[in-house]
This record gives C-alpha cells, structure tokens and sequence, in this order.
C-alpha cells in the first residue's frame, strides 16, 4: 500500500514538474526567437524556395504567433522535422509551436502530452485516378491498387475504408511522395491516396492535370491545427487566440491594408476589441494590447492566408469548401474575441 | 643400307595471331556460340541503357524554363527538366547557407587545401607535424568561418591556434624546401645564435611561437563575420562537414578503442569492447533518432545541445567503434614475432606500438579503412532522417518547390553523380596510396 503511494507521489510529481517548470513565452522572449516546427518541405503550407524562405499557410501561423510577441513576423526559428520525430521534438522542448498539417485525433490530444490548439484547416482523405480508368467513385475501386504514404494516418484510413465497404487492395507504399506520384503516372497503381489539398497540388503538376480526376468521396476528417507542448496554458492560449483572431479579423472585414486605419477608428466595438483599441485581452495574455494590429499587418486575415498560399499557391478554391466561413457554407467558426 | 639423308618435315601451318585487337576480341567476346551470345545480349543492353540515359538527360533535356510546367509543356516526362536543378543548385552545395556569405564556406575549404598541400611538397620533412596540425588546428579555423559571430576569449585564441598552425605550416615547408631547416633552426641560425646552448635555442624557439601567436591573436580579434546558425547549413557543405568530423574523428578513436580492447588492463579492456559493441549492435538510424530526440529528455531542462553537434557525436561515436574493429583485424594480422623482436630491442609498449606495429597494421588495413571511410560518407545521407537539410534532404526539397513541384529524378541524377566523384576519389586515392606504401614488396 505504502509502495502504491509512493508510486503515484513519484508520477504526480514527474507530471507536476513540467507544468511548474515551464513558462514557454518568458522562454521564447528571452531567446528572441520562436522555435516554430514544420515539416520536410510542402507546397501550399510550409513550403522552402531556393532562396532558402518558408512560405505557406502552416507558416504564416508561425509568423502570427511572432508577430503577437515580437511585433516582428521574422523572430521565427523554422524547424524543418520529419513526421517520425514531430512530437518528439516538442516534448522535448525544442519546439516551442508545431504548425505542420498535423491532424487533431484523440490518442495524439490525450496521450502524447500534446494540446491541439484550434484547427485552421479542413481536410480529408480523398483518391486521384486517371480520367480513362472510367472510375467515379471511390467504391468502384474494389481490388485496385493504391500508392499512399507510408507511416501516416493516411494508410490506416485507407485500410479501414476499405474494411468497411467489404473491398480489397494492394498497397504500394513509400515514405516520398514524388517517388509514389511518379509510380502512379507511370502506371504503378491505380489510384493514389493523400489529403485532397495534397492530392490537388500534386495533379495541378502533373503533365496533363485535365486527364487525372479526384473522386468526390471524402474517406476520413483531418482537421489540421498548431500543437503545443501540454502543460502551459497560457501559451496555449497565446496560439490558439492568435489563430482565432485571424478568423474573427475576416469576420470583421479586418484586412492587412485597412487595420491601420481600423485601429485608429474603430469602426465597431467587435473591431475595437480585437485590435486592442477596447478591453485588456491582450495584456492578460502577456501581449501587447494591440498584438493582433501586428499580427494581421504581417501576415493578414485568414481569408488572405488561405488566398495567398491556397488559393492562388496550389489551386484549391476556398468557396464551398468546409474552409468557408461559416457565414458563407463552410464551417470554419471562432469564438467571438471578447 | 641406304645413308641417312636428313629430310626436313613438312612445313607447319603459319601461327595464328596471337596479339593484337582482332584476337583479343575474338578470344574474349567471340570465343563461341553461348560466349558470343552473352557479348550480343550486353552490348544490348550497354547501347539501350546508354542511349535512354543520353537522350533523357542530353538530347531530349529542356535547358531553359521558367518552371517545371513549362518544362512538361515542351518535352512531357521524356526529357530531364535541368532549370529546376540550375535554380536549386547553390543550395544543394551550400544548403540554405546565406548567399552573400557563402564564400566564406569556399574560404574555409580554400583554407584546408592551402593547409594540405605542403603534404605533397618533395622536399618537406615534417609531414606527420603538418598532417597532424591540419586534424587538431585546423577545425578551430574553420569553424569560425562556417559558424561566425561572437567569439569569447577562449574560442578566439582557439582561432588563433588555427592561424597560428597556418603560418606555422607555411614557415616549415618554406623553409625546409629552400634552405633544408626546420623553421626553428633557420631563425636560430638567421639570428646568428647557432652556438648558443641548448636552453638558450629553446627559449628562442618558445620566444618565436608565442610571438607568432600573439600575432594571430591581434589577427584574429578584430574579424568579425555574421553569425550563421548551423540550421542554415545544409547541402553537400553540411554532407561533407560531417562526414569530414567523422572520418578525422574515427581514426585516432578506432586505434585507440583497438589498442584498449587487445589491452592487458581488464578495465580498459571492457570499456573498450562494451563501448565497440554496443555501438556496432545498434544501427546508426537508431543511434542517430536516440541522440537527437532522447538525449534532450535526459539533459536538465534548459540546456540546449545543437542538433547539428547531436548528429555529429553519434556518427563520430559509430563510426570510431567500426574503425576499431578494423584496426583491430589488422594489429592481429602482425605476427607475435614483431612484438618480440621489437620487445628484445629494448621497446617499451607505445614504442613498440607507435613505431612497429601500427605502421604495418595501418599499411595492410588501407582498403578496409578507406572502404569505411566512403560508407561513412554516404551513411551520413541517414542524418536527413531526423531533419537535417543535407544533399539528399536538399535534392528532395526541389520537387517540392512550388515552382518545380514533382522535379525528383533530376536532382537525384545530379546528387549520384556528386557522390559518385567524391567516393570515386577516395577509392582512387586510397589506391594510390597503397601502390606507393608498398613499393618495397611489389610481388606480381
């Protein structure tokens, strides 16, 4: 009995001590920069131009969150990690934020010491087949062959789709992409599986996109989102107020070229709240009362990050989607900034 | 009884030839039915492998493009798309390193270079001095090229130990080659003191070195170059930075670790084997992912190891237990009768090894030791596992520029061929060596 007491004082400790020990925005302050986790380069969310800079969706959180704390979008440390490693590299504090398509499941939010912060991304599963293979739908592929990524959730939803709608397949795996892309056009497998943004970038490079066609079935939910370590609450609440206000700012018709002007007039109380102007939301969360001026001067509104680099970067229209505003059919929502 | 009469036999048939191309190919390609058939069946497939080759990476190629588009619109996927790779190609030798500091890195190899060559100057005596100057000195150099920024006071006069190993090297092998001194006997001489004793010459000496080294201190100080953190190393610079920490490491530490496992003392003998063993039973994958994502579980919060010094340490640490093992094979190879001869001399125990031992074993071992020197050198490729952007992680990022989405066999082509130079190299200077080391006992 006393062994048992002692057991559990010993892991109530253990968890307690990191929660005690760290404060991960004195931390990043103090070092000038923000460790910000993407992963091996990426079209459209964190991707590397041969100029050596990131760019993407993924990114431009990054460069919120740094622009909340610096008022500079460029403190930002990119952290390029491969999949295996990712929440590794958190845990062990040598990220301070993940901002890497990362999708929000149970056992990752409960078990691996992870919070999910808010999800700034809609996505799913989805299949590309040849136009001339005369496929429409997912369920015609009974007993194809599929090329998907090795390691991912991707290959585990693929396994229980097909489980579920009693089908068979043949799996080709590998752990690059272009590797499987090119086994695919060279015919290696019927169909190729990935995320449907992942899969619409890819076809958008293929040599003749027209002859390729993403089946309208949607096979698993990934809403993607910033991870932070468990046990800092605060800092969570700095990432996820930064991503929610980048959602209301579009709510409000907030701009990167009108916040200026926003911000000296005010032009509703909503609006005076989040640029600071209304309220201490800011300086309780160890910000500067008008972080979010900075942050969306850097970087915009949601609307404008999804245009920039979704958009018009990999050719995936927002309107429809489930990344829609709420008010416009889609079901991305923030909690009101108050 | 008819008289002998010397009748000379029929004449033979004239030789066939026996030299020249025509036989050579009519011996060895065309000698019969299945032989000639094996020759026909690989000039096939030589002639279409070469062709398809050419044609997609010369012939069919697109040398100018915007983006890979433009390169499908022209060719489709029958030609390479070389733009891609043109664009990208600074960065898969020099990685994300800034663009306007990247002669620094050139001035750092230029450098080691510079530093190397005495080593093949005839008439230059001290050449395990100088090599040994090039391992232990040189790094200190360097890294504050590579690396930059602040410098305390111990890392600089660490640089000053490099520039002062610079001049020294230059000094040596100038002298020595022009007047046949060693550079501390020249300037006794220059300065008119051969006669004085020996603690008067020794103090000159001294005097002279720290001279120098004040010199390079009052050099060394002022520099101040951009500080470039090493996650913007990357490319065939950070490959070679590795892979060149390993490869220097790995030699002393595998003639040590070998010489302590075959040890009498059993507490440096267990060390030693444990430390080889555990190193050899794990994959360097494995030794690579603990080092870079357990050790800073284990380290008190706070303490920041960089990941590029995570890396090097564990490719160090394989590659030394590899290294003494093959050392190891070739200290067994000496026969006991050169330890006995060499302990009836009179030789002490690092006498013997230093002097008798190691020199053969090393002779015999340079195939094996050269051959784990270019595995290293491509095993270093595994470090793009936990993230660093060397060539293979840099050849990978191309197809997934936005601009050229999808270019992979190009660069791939284009990094096979670098490593293919490099390890080539080696090979061919690892034979080289072998030729000349073992003129003596040429055997054919």
């Amino acid at each position: 009995m006393k062994k048992t007491i002692l057991t559990g004082a010993l892991l109530g400790a253990a968890a307690a001590l990191p929660a005690a020990a760290q404060d991960t925005l004195a931390t990043v302050k103090e070092r000038g920069m923000l460790n910000c986790q993407v992963g091996l380069p990426t079209p459209g969310f964190y991707a590397l131009a041969d100029d050596g800079t990131w760019s993407g969706m993924d990114v431009d959180m990054c460069r919120a969150v740094s622009a909340a704390i610096f008022g500079d979008p460029d403190m930002v440390e990119y952290q390029s990690v491969t999949s295996a490693v990712r929440f590794t590299a958190l845990a062990n504090a040598e990220s301070d934020m993940l901002s890497r398509t990362t999708t929000w499941t149970a056992v990752r939010d409960t078990q691996l010491g992870l919070d999910f912060t808010l999800v700034n991304f809609y996505d799913g599963q989805g299949f590309l087949v040849p136009v001339d293979s005369g496929i429409t739908s997912a369920l015609d592929l009974d007993g194809a062959t599929v090329c998907v990524l090795t390691g991912t959730t991707t290959e585990l939803n693929l396994a229980d789709y097909f489980r579920a709608n009693e089908m068979e397949f043949t799996p080709v795996t590998n752990e690059n992409v272009n590797v499987l892309v090119e086994t695919y056009l060279g015919g290696g497998c019927d169909a190729y599986t990935n995320d449907k943004s992942g899969l619409a970038a890819r076809r958008s490079a293929f040599p003749d996109p027209e002859a390729h066609v993403i089946l309208p079935e949607t096979v698993s939910k990934e809403p993607l989102g910033p991870v932070v370590r468990q046990g800092d609450d605060a800092w969570a609440n700095i990432v996820r107020w930064v991503g929610f206000g980048l959602i209301n700012a579009e709510e409000l018709g907030v701009t990167s070229e009108n916040v200026a002007e926003m911000a000296a007039n005010p032009p509703s109380p909503n609006v005076a709240r989040l640029l600071g102007a209304e309220g201490n939301i800011g300086e309780e969360m160890g910000l500067e009362p008008d972080f979010m001026v900075d942050v969306i001067s850097a970087v915009g509104n949601y609307g404008e990050m999804y245009e920039r680099h979704i958009e018009t970067g990999i050719g995936i229209p927002r309107a429809g989607s489930l990344n829609a505003m709420w008010t416009e059919g889609g079901i991305l929502y923030a909690p009101p900034f108050r | 009884m008819a008289p002998k009469v010397f009748v000379p036999s029929p004449d033979r048939p004239p030789p066939v030839d026996t030299s020249g191309p025509l036989v050579w190919i009519r011996r060895n390609l065309f000698r019969d039915v299945p032989n000639t058939l094996m020759t026909l069946l690989g000039a096939y497939i030589a002639v279409t492998f070469v062709t398809a080759v050419v044609d997609w990476a010369l012939i069919d190629a697109v040398w100018q493009a915007e983006s890979r588009r433009e390169c499908l619109d022209l060719v489709g996927r029958s030609g390479a798309c070389w733009p891609g790779v043109f664009v990208w190609f600074e960065n898969l030798i020099y990685g994300l390193y800034p663009k306007d500091q990247v002669w620094r890195i050139n001035t750092g190899f230029l450098l080691l270079v510079v530093w190397m060559v005495p080593l093949w100057m005839p008439r230059v005596v001290s050449k395990v001095a100088i090599g040994l100057s090039a391992v232990m000195l040189y790094p200190f150099l360097a890294s504050y090229f590579f690396l930059g920024g602040e410098k305390g006071l111990v890392w600089t006069a660490l640089i000053a130990a490099g520039l002062w190993g610079l001049i020294w090297v230059w000094a040596t092998a100038l002298t020595e080659t022009l007047t046949g001194k060693s550079v501390g006997t020249w300037l006794i001489g220059r300065l008119g003191r051969s006669g004085a004793d020996e603690a008067t010459q020794m103090r000159i000496r001294r005097g002279a070195a720290l001279a120098l080294f004040v010199v390079s201190v009052l050099l060394v100080a002022p520099a101040e170059f951009v500080e470039v953190r090493t996650q913007f190393w990357g490319g065939l610079f950070l490959t070679l930075v590795i892979s060149g920490i390993g490869i220097t490491f790995s030699l002393p530490a595998g003639i040590l670790l070998a010489l302590g496992r075959r040890s009498k003392m059993p507490v440096v003998a267990t060390l030693c084997t444990v430390f080889i063993e555990l190193f050899r039973s794990v994959p360097l994958i494995t030794i690579l992912f603990m080092f870079n994502t357990m050790l800073p579980l284990f380290l008190p919060a706070g303490t920041e190891v960089n990941q590029l010094v995570r890396a090097i340490v564990a490719v160090c640490l394989f590659a030394a237990a590899y290294m003494a093992e093959i050392i190891r094979g070739g200290l067994q190879a000496i026969p006991s009768g050169q330890y006995e001869a060499a302990t009836s001399l009179g030789l002490g125990y690092w006498q013997t090894t230093t002097q008798v031992v190691l020199p053969q074993a090393l002779k015999i071992m340079i195939p094996a030791i050269v051959g784990n020197f270019i595995g290293l050198f491509k095993d270093t490729t595994l470090v793009s596992i936990i993230g660093l952007f060397d060539l293979m992680n840099m050849a990978r990022a191309v197809g997934e520029d936005s601009n050229w989405l999808g270019l992979f066999i190009e660069p791939f082509f284009v990094v096979t061929l670098i490593y293919f130079v490099f390890c080539f190299a080696m090979s061919c200077y690892s034979m080289n060596l072998e030729r000349k080391l073992s003129a003596g006992r040429e055997r054919s």
